[in-house]
């Protein structure tokens, strides 16, 4: 037997919570002068009117009441507490670069399918270029003319751009959807191969078990011996089935299968199918318990109309409401959420991740 | 000696041959057209077969098809280089003339360079670089223009000699080519990459083939009727996967990104003195000239991975066309890279995913990052850069980003923060890891009609088509006819105190276990002759089993007998530990070598004759199964090929034992004794080649340490009789009249086999005739199943018999 690979194929957690990144030592607020060393948690902020960086701290003292100007000394931009947000990239160039594409790229939104010719596409392409190196790189004059032109094209491409957006949003959708469906499948076919392995490994042991109960019965003193390593089997085949259990655990996904569809000939059911009736526990006849039973009886909770049972089904029932429903899941084939790589990722990076997707 | 296998003439430069079907089998894939897995024992001549019946071949038939021999290390190429000079200097003297008849050998500029300053440098890659920046194309412009720039003297000399005859006919071993080059002040790389094209032979490394970075330059002018041989191909799988997978580290994006500052300079700086350079580099691109050619010279500055044709039609997106964009371009990627390295989680995804992520925070859409390779050579060779070397990890980049975007499936990108779970101190790596051996070594299986694969231990042989994406002509396992047992294989499951051993992860430390390798080990050192290897499944297992040992005094033991020699990681520290194994050997004292199942010295070293006597394998070598890529490729494997986990692991693991097993006996003059050691192996026993699962015998597969070590003694002392070379004729190697009465047999055989095909047939028409009322039940049924019997062969024959 090899070594069992422990859970074969699982793959690397891909699920995390955003961890603190260890501080390195030279990390100082240049604002405020605080060190790293002094505040663990300290945060990083910057605010894309002008990329100066600052911690939390700074920003809540400076911008808590209101818009106030950047304390770096020759930088009189005027911020405010909404516009800070931590930086996804290490370099603030290329920060702001991005921020300037997100720009050029809601306006400039379109796509090979729109071009006659592979050459059409790439002329277009080097402009849009160009005209977002302008805007990073250039200086007063160009930067302004490029502004024009961006302001000047989004105005008469107005309704392409829409257009190519909602596309652009569906092409997305549909990519986030496959790669979502092709996980289950990869999910669905890792089960049943761990399943294959597991009923391999029970009948292996149940032969065993057969070829140990024959000795067993043989007159002989054999069977005595032998019986000692019976224990060791009968464990394993606990496990294997306790292995197998798991297995059947893991694939949960049949709770979220809707009800049947009706036959046609039953009766008409106004709600389509729905049954009230609780699925996952009972209520009992009367339920007794010194702490509920004074709301029975207690003149300031019972109310004309107001039946004590129904108090209690509620309670149930929000107690158990939302059992069954995988967050996660609906987030992966959702729509407007990214995908879950996306989002973990994001969040894991930092705090930008969520803040960039609103924007 | 000469024979005929058909109707080939083939010249054999010994006298006496290994018998076995291994030619005929050869010769159906050549004549067929198609690819073979051939499994033959280590030891039996293997490669002067090959090359003496490929050379037959290609001498004989008018289409001379040209032989591309690969093998693995330098010394295996040269070894092969060797054998093919002696067999055609036989060929030369039988024949009466030297044919028309050119054989090279190909290794890396580090070994064959003789520029007197390059070729002290000690990294390859640093060789390579500087070479490049001696001989590339513009520096050769430059110095006709007579600007004063460094060049290579011995590559100019090349230009005076006609191009395709560099050197004469003949092989050239590379210490010959070597000597050559010197002489006539010639560079034996270039001449060699030159002259490839006018060889018969070619005998190079793997990588020449596989590595794709590599293979588009120099193999690309070879033929498609070419036969391409693997030899020691055992490993091919994790040399193709290797090829293609990239590591990322904090510090390569660091140079990287010195990289890209360093080009923005060079640029600036050409964009004021010589303008005029970057816009033609620009309108080629508009133009979709993109030098193509050029770029493939064989002095093309940087290697890029292969790409599908489709997307070498194409031209450079326009976004990344000028150069001042593309170096935003990448810094952009580089800086997006330092981001996801500071997550302190484990992450393993997809490219597609992967890709998406990257979109969404870079704006970099896939079809330029495809192109980042290519472009990126186009513009070192625009800005003429000579310190190639810097750019190194800025190319690893770019070649990162080509191959993410190229490759939806098949491969995976893993982020491990740190090296091991208990690590403090971040160290991310990005692994950008191949998991399918077939994307590297398709192109080679599209573009050859015949390759060979072959290697002293391959089984079980299906899993090579199944893992590597092809279908096989031939594929066959060959035994070993032995004239005595000339080694001893067995499998010691027990101790003396009949207590099971095995280096399983749950008993592997218990101090009954180790005490039990340690008899065994002190034990077989105690009896073995002269030099004993001992193979670990790890270093960690290996250093604290010694250290146990150590403790228990085991060693102090093993000490009287034997010195004791241990492989450590570090490639100068174990060779010098060889050596001296070697003089202990040799001098009578005995030593035994502890090494690890996957290490240098278990795939590349021979123990042969006196060297190693006693091979003993602790433990089935199972690799790490933790290793997040170890799970991410046996998970593709399971979905892709439909190999089971385990049945992949454990045909890894055998192989590894099989290989070390066949350390100790390179030659049918060799004898020595192979001990596997632990309980699990005797479920494997059908996993080991052919040819030593053949040698085991039944009461050999379940020992205890004393039954093993008695059941030596007699193998070694029957070892010891005389035992004179001409016993073996006609058993375990042939001469010629051998050969003449074993074909005259096989074709007896044959005769008898047609005439009672014959009669089958015509009892058959009989049947036929009679058993159509349903009662001719008994006899017509015989006769049609024996029908099925019957091969294609068989029939053919039938029908050439008929018509006559
Ligand atoms: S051309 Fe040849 S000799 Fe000259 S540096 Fe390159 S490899 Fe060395
Ligand atoms: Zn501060
Ligand atoms: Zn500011």
């Amino acid at each position: 037997m090899p070594p069992k690979p422990a859970a074969p194929g699982a793959p690397a957690r891909n699920l995390f919570h955003p961890l603190p990144i260890p501080p390195s030592a030279d990390d100082m607020c240049p604002v405020c002068k605080t060190i790293r060393y002094l505040n663990r948690d300290m945060e990083f902020l910057i605010n894309p009117e002008c990329y100066h960086t600052m911690c939390l701290n700074c920003v809540n003292r400076l911008f808590t009441d209101g818009p106030n100007q950047c304390p770096y000394a020759g930088c009189s931009r005027t911020l405010r507490r909404k516009g800070f947000r931590s930086a996804f990239f290490g370099d603030l160039a290329v920060e702001r670069e991005v921020d300037v594409r997100r720009r050029v790229a809601a306006v400039f939104n379109r796509v090979e399918d729109d071009f006659e010719t592979a050459r059409d596409w790439d002329n277009y392409l080097q402009m849009v270029e160009d005209l977002t190196f302008d805007l990073v790189h250039g200086t007063g004059e160009k930067r302004g003319e490029a502004e024009k032109v961006l302001v000047r094209w989004e105005g008469e491409h107005k309704g392409e751009i829409e257009r190519n957006r909602r596309a652009g949003r569906e092409r997305e959708e549909q990519a986030r959807r496959r790669m979502g469906l092709e996980k289950d499948a990869a999910r669905e076919r890792r089960v049943a191969a761990l399943r294959e392995v597991e009923e391999e490994r029970r009948e292996r042991a149940a032969s065993k078990e057969a070829e140990l109960d024959g000795i067993a019965a043989a007159p002989d003193g054999r069977g005595g011996v032998q019986l000692k390593r019976r224990g060791q089997v009968v464990r394993a085949v606990e496990a294997a089935a306790a292995a197998t259990a798991e297995v059947g655990r893991l694939s949960i996904r049949g709770l979220k299968e809707k009800g049947k569809p009706r036959g046609a000939e039953g009766p008409y059911d106004p709600f389509g199918g729905v049954d009230f009736a609780p699925s996952r526990y009972r209520l009992g006849e009367g339920l007794a318990h010194p702490q509920v039973d004074k709301y029975r009886f207690d003149q300031g909770h019972v109310t004309g109309g107001y039946s004590f049972e129904e108090w209690t089904a509620r309670a149930m029932y929000e107690a158990f409401a939302g059992l069954g429903v995988f967050v996660e899941d609906e987030k992966e084939a959702g729509i407007g959420l990214s995908s879950r790589e996306i989002a973990t990722i994001a969040s894991g990076i930092a705090a930008v991740g969520d803040k960039m997707e609103l924007d | 000696m000469e024979f005929n296998i058909d109707d080939l003439p083939v010249l054999f430069p010994y006298p006496r041959i290994y018998p076995g079907i291994y030619m005929c089998d050869l010769k159906k894939t050549l004549d067929a057209g198609g690819h073979c897995v051939l499994e033959m024992p280590s030891g039996t001549g293997k490669t002067i077969t090959l090359l003496s019946l490929i050379v037959a071949y290609q001498q004989y038939y008018p289409e001379h098809r040209k032989l591309i021999y690969c093998s693995r290390t330098m010394s295996e190429i040269e070894k092969a280089l060797v054998e093919l000079k002696s067999l055609m200097k036989f060929r030369a003297e039988r024949l009466g003339h030297d044919e028309e008849f050119r054989g090279l050998g190909l290794t890396s500029r580090k070994n064959l360079c003789l520029h007197p300053s390059v070729k002290r440098e000690k990294s390859g890659s640093v060789v390579d670089a500087r070479c490049r920046s001696l001989t590339a194309g513009f520096v050769r412009e430059k110095k006709e223009k007579g600007e004063s720039v460094d060049t290579c003297l011995y590559h100019d000399n090349l230009d005076a000699l006609e191009p395709h005859n560099l050197v004469p006919n003949g092989v050239w071993t590379l210490d010959g080519i070597l000597r050559y080059g010197e002489e006539h002040k010639q560079c034996p790389y270039f001449t060699a990459r030159r002259m490839m094209q006018f060889c018969n032979v070619i005998i190079y490394s793997y990588h020449y083939l596989l590595d794709p970075k590599i293979a588009e330059r120099v193999s690309k002018d070879l033929s498609k009727d070419c036969i391409v041989v693997f030899d020691e191909a055992h490993n091919i799988d994790n040399v193709c996967i290797e090829s293609l997978s990239t590591d990322i580290t904090e510090d390569s994006l660091r140079r990287a990104t010195r990289g890209v500052q360093n080009l923005q300079a060079k640029i600036s700086e050409m964009e004021e003195s010589d303008q005029k350079k970057l816009q033609d580099e620009y309108e080629k691109l508009v133009e979709g000239l993109r030098g193509a050619d050029e770029a493939r010279r064989e002095d093309a500055f940087m290697a890029n991975p292969v790409l599908p044709d489709d997307l070498l039609k194409d031209a450079v997106p326009g976004n990344i066309r000028r150069a001042e964009h593309f170096v935003g371009f990448l810094k952009r990627f580089i800086e997006y890279l330092k981001t996801r390295m500071k997550v302190r989680q484990v992450i393993s995804e997809t490219p597609p995913s992967f890709l998406a992520h990257l979109k969404e925070y870079t704006f970099i859409e896939k079809k330029p990052l495809r192109f980042c390779a290519e472009r990126l050579t186009s513009l070192v060779r625009t800005l003429e850069l000579t310190n190639i070397e810097d750019y190194q990890p800025l190319q690893e980049v770019a070649t990162f980003a080509t191959l993410v975007a190229t490759y939806e499936k098949g491969f995976l990108l893993i982020l491990e923060p740190y090296e091991s779970d208990t690590a403090e101190v971040p160290n991310p790596v990005l692994h950008f890891t191949c998991l399918d051996a077939a994307i590297a070594i398709k192109p080679v299986f599209d573009r050859f009609s015949s390759v060979v694969i072959t290697s002293g231990t391959m089984s079980p042989l299906e899993m090579y088509p199944k893992m590597l994406g092809f279908t096989t002509v031939v594929q066959e396992s060959y035994a070993m006819t032995l004239a005595r047992r000339s080694f001893l294989p067995m499998i010691v499951t027990r101790g003396s105190d009949q207590a099971a051993i095995s280096t399983s992860f749950k008993i592997r430390n218990e101090p009954s276990v180790v005490r039990n390798y340690g008899n065994l080990l002190s034990e077989f050192a105690r009896i073995t002759p002269d030099g004993m290897v001992v193979f670990f499944p790890s270093y960690l297992y290996m250093e604290s089993i010694i250290s146990m040992w150590q403790g228990m005094g085991i060693l102090d033991e093993v000490w009287r007998y034997k010195l004791i020699l241990v492989e450590t990681p570090d490639a100068q520290e174990t060779s010098l530990a060889l050596e001296t194994y070697r003089t202990a050997c040799a001098n009578g004292r005995g030593a035994v070598m502890l090494c690890v199942a996957r290490g240098k010295v278990s795939e590349g070293i021979d123990f042969d004759h006196h060297f190693g006597r006693t091979v003993l394998c602790i433990g089935v070598p199972f690799q790490y199964t933790e290793s997040r890529i170890l799970k991410a490729r046996l998970e593709f494997l399971r979905e892709t090929y439909r190999i089971r986990e385990n049945d992949f692991l454990s045909f890894d693991a055998m192989r590894h034992a099989a290989q070390c097993l066949g350390r100790v006996l390179r030659g049918k003059d060799d004898y020595g004794i192979m001990v596997l050691a632990d309980r699990r192996f005797q479920k494997k026993r059908a996993q080991l080649p052919k040819w030593i699962n053949q040698a085991m015998m039944d009461a050999d597969v379940n020992m205890s340490t004393d039954m093993a070590v008695s059941s030596a003694r007699r193998f070694l002392r029957s070892m010891g009789q005389a035992f004179p070379a001409d016993k073996q004729d006609g058993v375990s190697v042939w001469t010629m009249e051998h050969l003449a009465a074993h074909k005259e047999k096989v074709e007896r055989e044959r005769i008898v086999e047609l005439t009672l095909a014959r009669e089958k047939e015509e009892a058959m028409m009989v049947g036929n005739r009679n058993g159509g009322g349903g009662g001719g039940g008994g006899g017509g049924g015989q006769w049609v199943e024996s029908d099925y019997e019957m091969d294609e062969d068989d029939e053919a024959e039938m029908m050439a018999l008929d018509a006559v």
